[in-house]
C-alpha cells in the first residue's frame, strides 16, 4: 500500500489549521462528567425552542419528502425574506447556518495574499474560515469590550478584501450603533466588502441599534447575515441567511452551494417569519429576567460581568475558565469558558429558565466556595 | 518551524561502509554551511560516523538510508530514516550494549557513543517499522554580559508587543541577569540563541514596555507536542507591577495561541505567584543537580477549551493514582485496566531516550512493545548512570494501551508517577521519575 504523500497534496494553511472539535452529545458528556442532567448555558440556544408554527411543520413533516430535493435555493424562503425586508428575493442567499455563508462570502471575495478584518474578541469562525482557506485574519483588539473602528479603519490595506463586523458582539453584546455604522460604512468607501454579522438581531432592545439589510440601499458593499438559530430556536436544522446588493449577491452565488439547505429547515425557517404568537416578545422577557437574576447574583458574589444585547452575559472569575467549565460540568452545568474567545478566565452564560438560572449559580457557587 | 528548502541538505543512499565518508561529509559540510563552528561540525561527523556504522553493520545493512541535515539557526539537527525488520529492534534502544565488557565490543556502543559528543539525540517511530533517529548539536553563542543590572522604572501605561532581534536579546539579557534560577533553561543564558530561535520559528517571544520603550517583562513560548504549548515566565522585571505585568504577558500569550493547534498551556520552570491562580499544579519534579542538591519544580498546567475527555489505560498498580489525580485536577477520563491475560508476546522492546547532558537530563518513552521490558529499563538505567545523568524520566501515553504494561515494571525500579500533562500524547501524558532517594 503506499501512502499519499499529505505534505505535498495539502496546503501548508490546511495542514497547519487545527481541526475545531465540538462538544461531544449530551448523553456522551453526563457519562464522562457523571452528572443526571445537563443544563445547556453554553451555545446561546433557545430554551423556548422554535415557534409553535416552527414546531408543527417538523412535527408534521411528511416522512415521503424525505425522498425528495429541496428547493436548491430556497425559493419560497427567499421570497417570504424578501417581503419582510422589502427588497428582492434575489438579494437573499440562504445557507446551512450562517456558518455556511461566511465561506460563501470569502471564497467569493478572497484569493491567496488578500486578508481580512475582523475583531480577537468574537465570533471565531471569519477567522477560521480566512486562515483555512489560505487569507490572511487579521483580528483588530476590541477596545473597551467594543468594536474597535478607528483601529478597524487603520488595518486596511490594498490587500483587504472583507471586514467582518458582529453586531451586537458575541460574546460581549455590545454594538454599533446606527450613527457608527453609517460613519464607518462612509470611511470604507465602497472600497471593501463590509460584513455584518446579525445573528442576535432579534433579541436587541436598544433604540439606536441599527437594522444592517435597511443599510444595503446606501451602501451596496454591505452584506448582512441573520440567522434563524438562536431567536427562532432552530439551531439543529441548520439555518441562516444573507442579504446584500443585487450584483453583490450575484458574485456571492457563484460559491454558493445549492441544495445545502434540507426542505425541513426551509419549511420550519418559513413558520417561523410568519410566526404571530409572540415568540419573540417571550423569549425577550425570558432573556431580560435572566440578565436581572444573574447580574444581581453575581453581584452579591463580587464577580464582574459584561452584559449587553443578545441572551447571553460573560462572567469575570478569579481563576481559570476551563477548570470552572469541568468543575460546572461534574454538577451538570455547561457554559462556554471564553479563553478561545481570547478572554481568559472568563465564562459566557446563555440565558435560560429560571430553573437552569437558578442551578448555574448554586453552582458556581458551591465551585467557588 | 519552517521547512524552507535552503535549510535543508537531504542524502539519500545505502547503508553500506563504503559510503560511510560520503555521510560524515555531507554532514560535516551541511554543518559548516548551516553556520555551525569547526568544532561543533566535526563532532555531528563523528556521531554520524558512530551511527551510521552502526546502522550499517546491526540495524539496516544494505538498506536505504535517508539522510537529512536541517538548519535550525540556533543549532543543526541530523535525521537518519530506515526501515527496520523486528528482528533487529533491540539493536535501537540507546542502552542496547551496555553489557559490552570488552573492547572488541566496542562497536556495539555506536549510539551510546554517539550520544556522547552531540547535545541531543533522540528516535521516534514514524509508520511500521520506519524509524527517525536524530542527533542535534547547538550552535556555539557568547553567553549574556554579567554586568550589573540597572533598576528598571517602567512608567504609564503598558502594552505588549512581540519584539525585534534586538528586543528578543534584550529580554533574554535581563532574565540571564536576574536571580540565579537553577531550572532556568540554559539557552536564557544566551541571547543570541533565542534570537535564532525565535527566526527559525521554534518559540515566539512577548514583551511588556511602556510608552518610553522600556521593558517591564517578557514570556517565552513554544509548542512540546503538536496540542501542547510550554510557557516559560512570565519575566517581570519591575516587582512593584509584578500582578499587572504577568497579567498583561500571559493574556498576550494566551491570544496568540488559543487559535493555533495548541489545547493547553504547560509551565515546567515556575511562574510569579501573581498568576498561579489562573493555572491548575500537576504536580512537582526534582531535578537533582551535580552538587548532589535536589530542587523541587511545580508544574502548572491550563485547558485553553473545553476538557472533551478522552479514554486512557492503566494497570492495577496505578488505577488508584489515576483516579486520585483524575479526581482532583476535574479531568473527564474513561480509565480502562488493561490486564495480561496470556496473550503472545514476542522480541525485543525499544525505549526512546531523549538525551540533554547540559541539563543532566533524560527522557525515556516507549517506542516499541517486546518482552524484556524489565531488563531493558535496568539497562537504561545502568547506561545513564554511567554517563552521570543525573534527573531521568520516563514518560507514558495513557492513550496506548501497551505502555500500560509498563506501569508495574518502572514502579518495581524505583521510578515513581509525578504528574500527569493532559493531551500531551495520543492521550494524557504520565511522567514517572526515577526516585534517586530509593536503595
Amino acid at each position: 500500500m503506499i501512502e499519499p504523500n499529505l505534505d505535498l497534496l495539502v496546503p501548508a494553511y490546511v495542514r497547519e489549521f487545527e481541526p475545531y472539535i465540538p462538544s461531544k452529545p449530551d448523553q456522551e458528556l453526563q457519562k464522562l462528567y457523571g452528572c443526571d442532567h445537563l443544563y445547556r448555558l453554553n451555545n446561546n440556544e433557545n430554551p423556548l425552542g422554535p415557534p409553535p408554527g416552527a414546531q408543527e411543520v417538523i412535527r408534521r413533516f411528511p416522512p415521503p419528502r424525505g425522498a425528495v430535493y429541496p428547493s436548491g435555493d430556497s425559493y419560497y424562503l427567499r421570497q417570504e425574506i424578501a417581503a419582510c425586508h422589502g427588497i428582492d428575493p434575489d438579494q437573499v442567499l440562504v445557507g446551512n447556518g450562517a456558518n455556511e455563508v461566511i465561506a460563501f462570502v470569502i471564497k467569493a471575495f478572497c484569493s491567496q495574499g488578500d486578508n481580512i478584518i475582523t475583531a480577537d474578541k468574537t465570533f471565531a469562525v471569519y477567522e477560521w474560515v480566512a486562515v483555512f482557506s489560505g487569507i490572511e485574519a487579521r483580528v483588530i483588539p476590541l477596545k473597551e469590550e467594543r468594536f474597535d473602528d478607528e483601529a478597524m479603519l487603520e488595518g486596511i490595506d490594498a490587500a483587504t478584501k472583507v471586514i467582518f463586523l458582529c453586531n451586537p458582539n458575541n460574546p460581549t453584546g455590545t454594538y454599533w450603533s446606527r450613527d457608527t455604522l453609517r460613519a464607518f460604512l462612509e470611511e470604507v468607501g465602497g472600497k471593501q466588502i463590509v460584513v455584518i454579522d446579525e445573528a442576535y438581531y432579534e433579541f436587541v432592545e436598544a433604540d439606536d441599534f441599527p437594522d444592517g439589510i435597511s443599510l444595503i440601499n446606501d451602501y451596496p458593499n454591505l452584506i448582512v447575515f441573520r440567522t434563524f438559530s438562536k431567536m427562532y430556536g432552530i439551531a439543529g436544522l441548520r439555518i441562516g441567511y444573507l442579504v446584500g446588493d443585487l450584483k453583490v449577491v450575484d458574485m456571492i452565488r457563484r460559491t454558493c452551494i445549492v441544495y445545502s439547505v434540507n426542505g425541513i429547515a426551509q419549511e420550519a425557517a418559513l413558520a417561523c417569519l410568519r410566526d404571530e404568537t409572540g415568540h419573540i416578545r417571550r423569549t425577550r422577557e425570558l432573556v431580560r429576567e435572566g440578565k436581572a437574576f444573574l447580574c444581581a447574583e453575581m453581584a452579591v458574589m463580587g464577580l464582574p460581568v459584561i452584559v449587553g444585547e443578545g441572551n447571553y452575559l460573560i462572567v469575570k472569575l478569579t481563576g481559570s475558565d476551563t477548570l470552572a467549565y469541568r468543575k460546572l460540568m461534574h454538577e451538570g452545568i455547561m457554559i462556554r469558558p471564553m479563553t478561545g474567545f481570547r478572554y481568559p478566565n472568563h465564562i459566557r452564560v446563555t440565558m435560560a429558565r429560571m430553573e437552569a438560572m437558578e442551578a448555574f449559580v448554586a453552582a458556581l457557587k458551591n465551585i467557588l466556595a | 518551524m519552517s521547512q524552507d528548502h535552503d535549510r535543508i541538505v537531504s542524502l539519500q543512499l545505502t547503508a553500506q561502509m563504503s559510503f560511510l565518508q560520503i555521510a560524515t561529509h555531507c554532514v560535516e559540510t551541511a554543518a559548516k554551511a548551516f553556520g555551525l563552528g569547526k568544532e561543533e561540525s566535526l563532532k555531528l561527523s563523528l556521531a554520524t560516523e558512530e551511527i551510521f556504522s552502526y546502522l550499517g553493520s546491526h540495524v539496516c545493512r544494505g538498506g536505504i538510508l535517508d539522510i537529512r541535515c536541517i538548519n535550525r539557526l540556533s543549532y543543526v539537527r541530523v535525521e537518519f530514516r530506515f526501515s527496520v525488520s523486528t528482528l533487529n529492534m533491540g539493536a535501537l534502544n540507546i542502552a542496547a550494549s551496555v553489557d559490552c565488557e570488552n573492547e572488541d565490543d566496542m562497536a556495539e556502543m555506536g549510539l551510546a557513543i554517539a550520544s556522547r559528543t552531540i547535545n541531543r539525540l533522540n528516535i521516534v517511530a514514524e509508520r511500521q517499522n520506519c524509524i527517525c533517529l536524530a542527533i542535534e548539536n547547538d550552535k556555539h553563542y557568547p553567553p549574556a554580559p554579567k554586568t550589573y543590572v540597572v533598576p528598571i522604572d517602567v512608567t504609564g501605561a503598558l502594552m505588549v508587543e512581540t519584539p525585534d532581534t534586538e528586543g528578543v536579546k534584550q529580554y533574554v539579557t535581563r532574565v540571564a541577569q536576574g536571580s540565579p534560577d537553577p531550572i532556568r533553561p540554559i539557552f536564557f543564558n544566551y541571547p543570541g540563541q533565542v534570537a535564532d530561535m525565535v527566526a527559525a520559528g521554534n518559540c515566539q517571544v512577548v514583551t511588556a514596555v511602556d510608552a518610553k520603550g522600556e521593558l517591564a517583562g517578557g514570556v517565552l513560548f513554544r509548542f512540546l507536542t503538536t496540542r501542547i504549548v510550554e510557557m516559560f515566565g512570565p519575566h517581570v522585571f519591575q516587582q512593584d507591577r509584578e500582578g499587572e505585568i504577568a497579567g498583561l504577558l500571559l493574556d498576550a500569550c494566551i491570544a496568540r495561541t488559543v487559535r493555533s493547534k495548541a489545547i493547553g498551556l504547560v509551565s515546567l520552570t515556575g511562574m510569579p505567584s501573581s498568576v498561579q491562580s489562573q493555572f491548575e499544579l500537576l504536580g512537582l519534579m526534582n531535578h537533582y543537580r551535580h552538587d548532589g542538591k535536589t530542587i523541587a519544580g511545580q508544574a502548572f498546567y491550563r485547558l485553553l477549551h473545553e476538557d472533551p475527555g478522552c479514554l486512557v489505560f492503566t494497570d492495577t498498580s496505578l488505577k488508584d493514582y489515576l483516579q486520585r489525580e483524575y479526581s482532583r485536577l476535574f479531568l473527564a477520563r474513561e480509565i480502562r485496566e488493561v490486564r495480561d491475560q496470556g496473550e503472545m508476546k514476542a522480541g525485543a522492546s525499544i525505549f526512546a531516550t531523549e538525551v540533554h547532558r547540559e541539563g543532566s537530563v533524560a527522557i525515556l518513552r516507549p517506542l516499541w512493545p517486546g518482552v524484556d521490558y524489565d531488563a531493558n529499563v535496568k539497562k537504561h538505567l545502568l547506561f545513564l548512570e554511567e554517563e552521570v545523568i543525573n534527573s531521568i524520566f520516563f514518560n507514558l501515553d495513557l492513550g496506548v494501551s501497551w505502555h500500560a504494561s509498563l506501569m508495574a515494571v518502572l514502579l518495581a525500579n524505583h521510578f515513581r508517577p509525578v504528574l500527569i500533562i493532559p493531551f500531551a500524547g495520543q492521550a494524557d501524558l504520565l511522567i514517572f521519575q526515577y526516585d534517586r532517594t530509593e536503595p
